[in-house]
């Protein structure tokens, strides 16, 4: 029988963690989940993806300053309300939770190695890139320029690190927090994936 | 009781049964903390006299400052550690629970030693005269000895609602007003103590309450509890705790500068016993507005949820029930302010002056108070669906916007009467305000129900 296992993708903004870890799931033959996450929640709240699409790896100060959930009498559940930031991510977390025991799954991002901490055979990474590398990949993808594409990845990071920092008891992009930190420009991404998938396969003993 | 019904079925249920369901134990704990104010009112009045009712409302802002810093480690602390609870992660909510301790520990000792250092000078600029400021004083310096105690209450109250037990959270605010119901005639008939007597009654309460509640944590089985190791605090907890709790704070602070400019302008333009006609019309009209409060907090999970699952008729329907709802009770408060203020007035005092300033005064304040239902519903609403800004807006055109620029002109030519008619003024405008905005965004919605329908 196939082992049941999870892998889970952290990045920064245009290292490459998407096709790295579309490729792990190839490889692996096991499914692939990023934005489809997105739709999962959405199926598992009832709610229009929009909700979840706004709310998608963010948290930052000033949202958190306004939150329209913060109650002005002390009284405060913020699941109170299901359209709460912390309602959606719960929505999402349970989703994430369903799939991964259902099917083996790549996660990418959404805090998913810290909803899975329990799970036995998982694999927790984390892609960076240099800068440029990031910068060029970015600018392609979406066609803008390259200084359009720098500002994309700073506030990728700063979008990515709060909502991780955030929900979960961990700190993002920090070494203790994966099982493996590897940076995609230094094998290039061929390689990198090479590397990582060896050590999945001697990590969950495949 | 922490869900009364699935979330399916706020998308299923009658909407009418769904809000019975919601805000009646909202409207409860609000009715709840309004009384526990107003017995320190009534009993000072009688027991202590006109001028103790003054001192004691130049504590108001003070009472607002000090809830300010309470909510925003008590906002703060329930919400993350209802964020971990809901991930099962029992260790880190361990921890938050922890470094909120130790937070709530700091900030009411350093709120205390910094207003009680400075408690003369902060009082006159809250605008107390020679007269007045003894009673404040002596009132204020017990409730600031205890204000750590005081805090403790508040987070424990929202730590117990946020791990699943708003029905204990509830009991302990029921027991402390009955305890200081019981102990204020007692300290201020029985051993005539004055108005510290009834501080001490406040602060005795809490107290009480507050050891009911570390029973509840001092067991080792429930999922947060007291524990060695998890005070000592942390960077990252500290810094998510105060960022949540800030929206609270400012709020908090908004209806703190509110009143102090309402009392120094009652106290400049009306003397000593405007102010405390004001305290008196305050805790009276404060009644229906916390109702209303609990009405909203019934209303939000239901709004949200159907607006999430795109069931936009049923949006429609709880906004127009609870909006029925709201202005009933906002009518209510308007008939009783315009139809029998001196009886009101007389609950708190036998002074005949004073009764009759604040009879006047009730007279104006409520003027637009069968609006205000709508005002408030409307401002609440657009907080449920998620449009934070609309709401923060709304909230400020009514309390901050519109009234602070009134409260600086009207008495200017209209001497006191011109405070007092500030507020009924900035009512009517941000109603206005409201209303358009409701009217285009209930178009929006008539809209999408019957695209979706």
């Amino acid at each position: 029988m196939k082992k049941h296992i999870i892998i889970n993708v952290g990045r920064q903004l245009g290292s490459g963690g998407r096709i790295i870890g579309n490729r792990i799931a190839q490889d692996f033959n096991i499914k692939f989940y990023d934005k489809e996450l997105l739709d999962l929640a959405a199926q598992e709240s009832g709610f229009d993806k929009r909700f979840f699409e706004r709310n998608d790896e963010h948290k930052g100060f000033l949202k958190v300053l306004f939150s329209p959930f913060a109650p002005i009498f002390g009284s405060s559940n913020p699941y109170a309300n299901q359209l709460s930031d912390e309602s959606l991510f719960k929505f999402q977390s349970d989703a994430i939770r369903k799939a991964a025991e259902k099917d083996s799954c790549v996660f990418v991002g959404r805090c998913a190695d810290y909803i899975l901490r329990d799970f036995p055979n998982k694999v927790d990474i984390f892609i960076t890139a240099d800068m440029a590398d990031r910068v060029k990949r970015v600018s392609e993808t979406l066609d803008i320029s390259e200084k359009e594409a720098e500002k994309k990845c700073i506030e990728g990071d700063e979008n990515r690190a709060k909502y991780y920092n955030y929900y979960s008891a961990k700190t993002w992009g920090r070494a203790e927090s994966y099982d493996l930190c590897i940076n995609s420009s230094v094998l290039g991404i061929d390689s990198t994936i090479e590397l990582v998938e060896d050590f999945i396969s001697q990590k969950l003993h495949l | 009781m922490s869900n009364p019904s699935s979330p399916l079925d706020l998308g299923i249920l009658p909407v009418n049964k769904l809000l019975g369901q919601y805000a009646v134990p909202a409207i409860i704990a609000m009715t709840a903390s309004s009384l526990y104010n107003m017995v320190d009112s009534i009993f000072i009045g009688h027991g202590v006299g006109a001028m103790a009712i003054s001192g004691l409302a130049l504590t108001f802002p003070f009472m607002n400052l000090s809830a300010a810093f309470g909510a925003m480690v008590g906002v703060g602390a329930s919400t993350l550690i209802s964020v971990k609870l809901g991930q099962k992660d029992y260790k880190s909510a361990q921890h938050i629970f922890g470094n909120v301790i130790t937070l709530t520990l700091l900030l009411g000792l350093l709120f205390s030693a910094v207003s009680l250092i400075f408690l003369d000078p902060i009082l006159y600029f809250f605008g107390a005269s020679a007269e007045t400021l003894p009673y404040a004083r002596e009132y204020m310096e017990v409730i600031l000895l205890g204000n750590v105690i005081t805090h403790g209450y508040l987070t424990l109250n929202s730590v117990l609602r946020s791990i699943g037990y708003p029905r204990l959270s509830m009991n302990a605010t029921i027991l402390a007003v009955i305890i200081n119901t019981i102990l204020n005639p007692l300290f201020i008939y029985g051993l005539d103590w004055g108005i510290r007597g009834s501080a001490i009654a406040t602060v005795l309460a809490q107290t009480i309450s507050l050891l009911w509640q570390m029973k509840v944590f001092n067991n080792p089985k429930e999922l947060v509890h007291f524990k060695r190791g998890i005070y000592k605090l942390k960077g990252s907890i500290v810094r998510d705790t105060l960022g949540i709790g800030m929206s609270p704070f400012l709020m908090n602070s908004c209806a703190c500068l509110i009143v102090i400019l309402i009392n120094r302008g009652l106290g400049h333009y009306g003397g000593d016993l405007a102010i405390g006609a004001y305290g008196i019309v305050n805790r009276v009209v404060f009644l229906f507005i916390m109702i209303v409060i609990g009405l909203n907090q019934g209303m939000q999970p239901i709004a949200g949820y159907n607006y999430g699952a795109q069931k936009y008729d049923r949006v429609l329907k709880v906004l127009k029930v609870t909006m029925l709802w709201g202005t009933l009770v906002t009518t209510l408060g308007f008939l009783v302010g315009e139809l029998m203020p001196e009886w009101c007035a007389r609950a708190f005092t036998t002074d005949k002056e004073l009764i009759d300033i604040s009879a006047k005064g009730m007279r104006i304040i409520v003027m637009f108070y069968p609006l205000i239902g709508m005002q408030m519903v409307t401002t609440n609403f657009f907080q449920s669906i998620g449009q934070a800004g609309k709401s923060i807006f709304l909230s400020l055109t009514r309390q901050l916007l519109f009234l602070v620029p009134l409260l600086l002109v009207l008495p200017q030519f209209m001497g006191v009467k011109g405070v007092w008619l500030a507020m009924p003024m900035a009512d009517a405008i941000s109603c206005i305000v409201t209303g358009t905005m409701l009217v285009i965004q209930y178009r929006k919605f008539k809209q999408l129900a019957v695209k979706t329908s």
